[in-house]
Order: structure tokens, then C-alpha cells, then sequence
């Protein structure tokens, strides 16, 4: 698998590459800020075409990595090849009924599971890192980091439905 | 200045309508124009200011074509560009300058017709490239390099008819001068001119509009072309951060540009003793010399005549440049000419290019029909 990229003048970057089966995928970023993506089977003539906005293309990239996404729920996880293959969970879980009206030192939630709350969802509005004095309310949602079994343990013991 | 609203508020309602159907807006200004101009209710007449503003978007026009132009890139891999881009301006340039001279235009004026028939809307063609979903074609590389050929012939051509009849020499020492000093301030002010870009303030966008028209006054000043200053000064700052500069200068390009064609096709008379004739015969060989040229780009480049059907369907359209070309240096005559070879060539140009493929399809298979009927057992 070949990566090639190419800058073209007035309309954007473009990436394209083979697969080992003879397929070819070609991702461009144009300079209207879309994203087009084409594949084309081997032996076809004519490619088929997708236009994303960058959110549309941000959730392609989760679902290609491999990411589990669940309906509202979504984790990404990122692996750092470089740091002895580090790999770090990145989870949204809205809160239930077990944590509401606790604060997150009340819960003790890095104690118990290692994991860390790192921004809450309220009404469309994001907390970014929220102190221990913060109290959960009903229909928030949390973004919390760990490794993956930290995770696991944040949903079991913690987030209990 | 009524006439002034007027056009503004005709063109957000027909800029709306263009994206609506997707087709290219560049005809409908200059549609809007003529029909509000002289040539057709008299309701909007050019001033002073009207020119000021068709100036501004002429010079932002030139100023956003040298952030694009990445010398440096053509340089290191010139075959590509050159072998298309020479094929096209033989041939295109070729037939638009001896069938305006055979038609009874003057040496001068069929050179500007044959400049403006040869030079492709860079704008339409990459803009339908993209809406169609054409990016990944083979043919789609070739039809920008060509673009970015006919950018720098642009230049040769805009230097050439700006020299007029002074002194060689010292006109040339004058660009010279003026280019090392542009070179010596992005090289130099690099750091300086990326801090000032970074602002989130006014500062930026102040700082782009500023040295686009300082640039072209001084230009004024000096007594070389101002057009051919802009190109530089884009070219230079490329170097620093291009896109950037893209994005403060977008807001003033878009609407002065759209003021450039309303007054362009404004000060268009059908009146004179123009020859329909002619004008249709000039419309019909622009859309057929692109067909001769795609053809040979698409059999040298690629070997297949397939695709030179697909590069001419892409390159049919006539635009901004054109225009540019029209009012820099058109006679009444030569500039309606050409006004109308844009609106003809842009409108065939964006259905062209949005039905090739149907078109490409129906060719193949009329073909292999033909195929079969002549060697009927070898089908299936």
C-alpha cells in the first residue's frame, strides 16, 4: 500500500492510495473546506464519490479506526506507536441516575477506577476540566480518559445504570 | 448610486439562483450588467466610484492568481505542464488570433481576442471540477496544470501589452527593481509579516487590503503596470503564509469581483456597428478549438481520445481572465465580442462538463454497436 499525496494548485490536497487487492481510495481536502472521497474498484472505469463536511469525515476516521460507536455514546481510542505502543480510551457516557447529585471527589473516581473525567456536556455548553467540587446533574455527559480496562471499570463500578 | 444598489441587490438575487442550479455565476453578472447597462434599460451608468470598484476587483482577481502561483513547483517538474500547456496555446491561441484577423478585426484586436478565447476560467472550470465529483479522473491533474499554464502565459501576455511603446530597456529594469524589492521584504520580513498575520484583530485583514493598493499605486507611480504588480506582490507573499493571505483578501475579491462584471457588462454597447455574425461565428469556434486541443492533450498525455473529450467538456468555459483581458486593453468592439463569447462559452462550458460522463458513456457504446455490426461473431 502506496501513499501518495499531491498538492493541487487552486483546488486543494489530495491523498491516494492502492489497495493491496487493486482498489484505489483517493481522499481529497478541497479549499472550500469539504472533503471528497473516492473509491474505485479495480477494473472499474468510474470511481463513486462521497462529500463530507469535516465532522461527517471526522466520524468516517473514528468508524475506519476502528473506534466502537454506539448510538450517542462514542469511544476513541488512540494509540501512540511511538511511547511502547501507549494506547489511551477516550469515552462519553451520560451520566445516570447512581451518580447524579454526587460530586466527582464524592464518587472517587480516579482512586477507584484510574480513570479521569476530563470535560462534562451541559446543555451545550462543555465544562472543561472540572474540579472535584463538581456535582453531576441530570443530562450530562461525560468525557472520560483512561486506559481501556480503566474504562471498563469507570462503567461498572461508577457509571451504574 | 441607486444604480449602484440596484446592481448589488440584482446580483445577490442571481448569485443565490446560480448556486441554486449550480451553474457558474460569472455569466448572469455579466448578463445583469448589459441588461441594466447601456446596452439594455439604462438604469445603471458607470462612474467614478463604479470604476474604482471594478478596479479593486480586478487587482484582487490578479492578486489571489499569484498566491496560487507556485513557481517553484512548476519549476521542479516542468514536463507535465509544459507538453499540454504548449499544445494548448498553439492551438487555441492559434485559431482565436487568425479567425478574429480573418474575420476584419484590426492585428492589435484579434491578438486580445485570441489572448481571451485561449484563456480558460480557472474559477469555473476548478468549481465544476470539484461539484461533479471529478477529482479523481486522470484527466483532472492535466486540466489544472493546464490552468496553471495559462496563469503564467497570462503574465507574458499582460507584460507584452502593458510594455506598449516605451523604453524596453528601462521598463524592464523598473519591473526588475520592483520584484527584488517585494522578494527582499517577504524574504526578510518573513517572521514580521506571519506575526501580523496571526492577529486576531483588524490587523490582518488591514494589512492585506493596504498592500494590495499600495502595491498598485506605487506601481502607478514607477509608470509600470499595476496589473502585472498585484501578480507579483501575490506571488511574493506566497511564500510567507498563502493561505492566510487567501483568507483576508477572500471578503474584498468576492465582492469587488462581482462589481467587475455587473460594470463590465454595464458599459457593453450592442449598438455599433457590431456584426452578429462574426460574433456568433467567434462563439462556435471557441467551444470547437477547445475540442481540437482537448483532443491532442487527451492523445499525447493520456493516448486516448476518451479522455481528450473529457478534458475539452472541462475547459470549454471562458471567464474572469477574458474579461480582464476586455477591459485592460478591448476596443467597444473587441470587448463586446469577447463578453459574449464568455456568457456563451460558460453556459455550454458548465453543462458540458456536468453531462461528460453521459456523454463519454453514449460514445463508448454507439461504438462498440459499430463494433459489433461489423464483426459479428467476435461479439458475444
Amino acid at each position: 500500500m502506496a501513499l501518495r499525496s499531491l498538492d493541487l494548485p487552486g483546488v486543494g490536497t489530495k491523498y491516494e492510495f492502492e489497495t493491496d487487492k487493486g482498489d484505489t481510495v483517493a481522499i481529497f481536502f478541497t479549499k472550500t473546506g469539504g472533503i471528497q472521497m473516492y473509491t474505485l474498484q479495480k477494473g472499474c472505469k468510474t470511481p463513486s464519490a462521497a462529500e463530507m463536511s469535516p465532522v461527517e469525515a471526522r466520524r468516517l476516521g473514528n468508524i475506519l479506526t476502528g473506534a466502537i460507536i454506539e448510538a450517542d455514546q462514542e469511544s476513541v481510542e488512540i494509540a501512540f506507536s511511538a511511547l511502547a505502543d501507549l494506547r489511551i480510551t477516550i469515552h462519553t457516557f451520560f451520566v445516570t441516575a447512581a451518580v447524579v447529585g454526587k460530586t466527582i471527589e464524592e464518587l472517587q473516581i480516579r482512586a477507584k477506577t484510574g480513570a479521569t473525567v476530563i470535560a462534562v456536556c451541559r446543555h451545550d455548553r462543555n465544562i472543561i476540566n472540572p474540579p472535584p467540587t463538581f456535582v453531576f446533574e441530570q443530562g450530562d455527559a461525560a468525557l472520560v480518559i483512561g486506559e481501556s480496562d480503566q474504562i471498563k471499570t469507570f462503567e461498572s463500578e461508577i457509571m451504574v445504570k | 448610486m441607486e444604480g449602484f444598489i440596484i446592481a448589488l441587490f440584482v446580483c445577490m438575487v442571481l448569485a443565490l439562483i446560480s448556486k441554486y442550479l449550480s451553474v457558474p455565476a460569472i455569466p448572469f453578472y455579466i448578463l445583469a450588467g448589459v441588461i441594466l447597462g447601456k446596452a439594455g434599460l439604462g438604469i445603471v451608468s458607470s462612474n467614478e466610484i463604479t470604476h474604482f470598484f471594478s478596479e479593486m476587483g480586478l487587482i484582487f482577481l490578479l492578486f489571489f492568481m499569484g498566491l496560487e502561483l507556485k513557481l517553484e513547483r512548476i519549476i521542479a517538474d516542468p514536463s507535465k505542464v509544459l507538453v499540454s500547456g504548449l499544445i494548448g496555446l498553439t492551438v487555441d491561441m492559434g485559431i482565436g488570433f487568425i479567425s478574429a484577423y480573418l474575420l476584419g478585426f484590426t492585428l492589435m484586436e484579434s491578438f486580445i481576442i485570441g489572448a481571451a478565447f485561449y484563456i480558460t476560467s480557472t474559477a469555473i472550470v476548478i468549481t465544476s471540477l470539484v461539484e461533479n465529483r471529478k477529482l479523481m479522473m486522470r484527466e483532472t491533474e492535466t486540466i489544472i496544470w493546464l490552468m496553471v499554464f495559462e496563469d503564467m502565459v497570462l503574465i507574458i501576455i499582460l507584460a507584452l501589452l502593458s510594455s506598449g511603446n516605451q523604453n524596453l530597456i528601462l521598463f524592464f529594469a523598473k519591473i526588475a527593481l520592483a520584484l527584488g524589492f517585494m522578494y527582499v521584504i517577504a524574504h526578510y520580513g518573513k517572521e514580521f509579516l506571519i506575526s501580523i498575520l496571526d492577529r486576531d484583530d483588524e490587523l490582518p485583514i488591514l494589512f492585506t487590503f493596504a498592500a494590495v493598493l499600495s502595491t498598485a499605486s506605487f506601481a502607478l507611480f514607477l509608470g509600470i503596470p499595476e496589473t502585472l504588480m498585484v501578480i507579483a506582490l501575490g506571488a511574493a507573499l506566497a511564500t510567507t503564509d498563502p493561505d492566510a493571505f487567501e483568507q483576508h483578501a477572500r471578503p474584498f475579491k468576492d465582492v469587488f469581483l462581482v462589481l467587475f462584471f455587473v460594470f463590465f457588462g454595464v458599459t457593453i454597447d450592442f449598438s455599433g456597428n457590431l456584426n452578429w455574425t462574426i460574433i456568433a461565428i467567434v462563439c462556435l469556434l471557441a467551444i470547437f478549438s477547445k475540442l481540437v486541443s482537448g483532443m491532442l492533450i487527451g492523445l499525447t498525455i493520456h493516448g486516448s481520445a476518451m479522455s481528450g473529450v473529457e478534458i475539452w467538456t472541462n475547459t470549454i468555459s471562458r471567464g474572469e481572465f477574458s474579461i480582464a483581458l476586455a477591459v485592460l486593453y478591448g476596443s467597444p468592439l473587441v470587448g463586446a465580442t469577447i463578453a459574449t463569447m464568455v456568457i456563451v462559452t460558460s453556459i455550454v462550458g458548465s453543462f458540458a462538463a456536468k453531462y461528460s460522463t453521459w456523454m463519454r458513456r453514449g460514445i463508448v457504446s454507439h461504438s462498440r454497436k459499430r463494433a459489433l455490426i461489423h464483426r459479428p461473431h467476435t461479439g458475444r
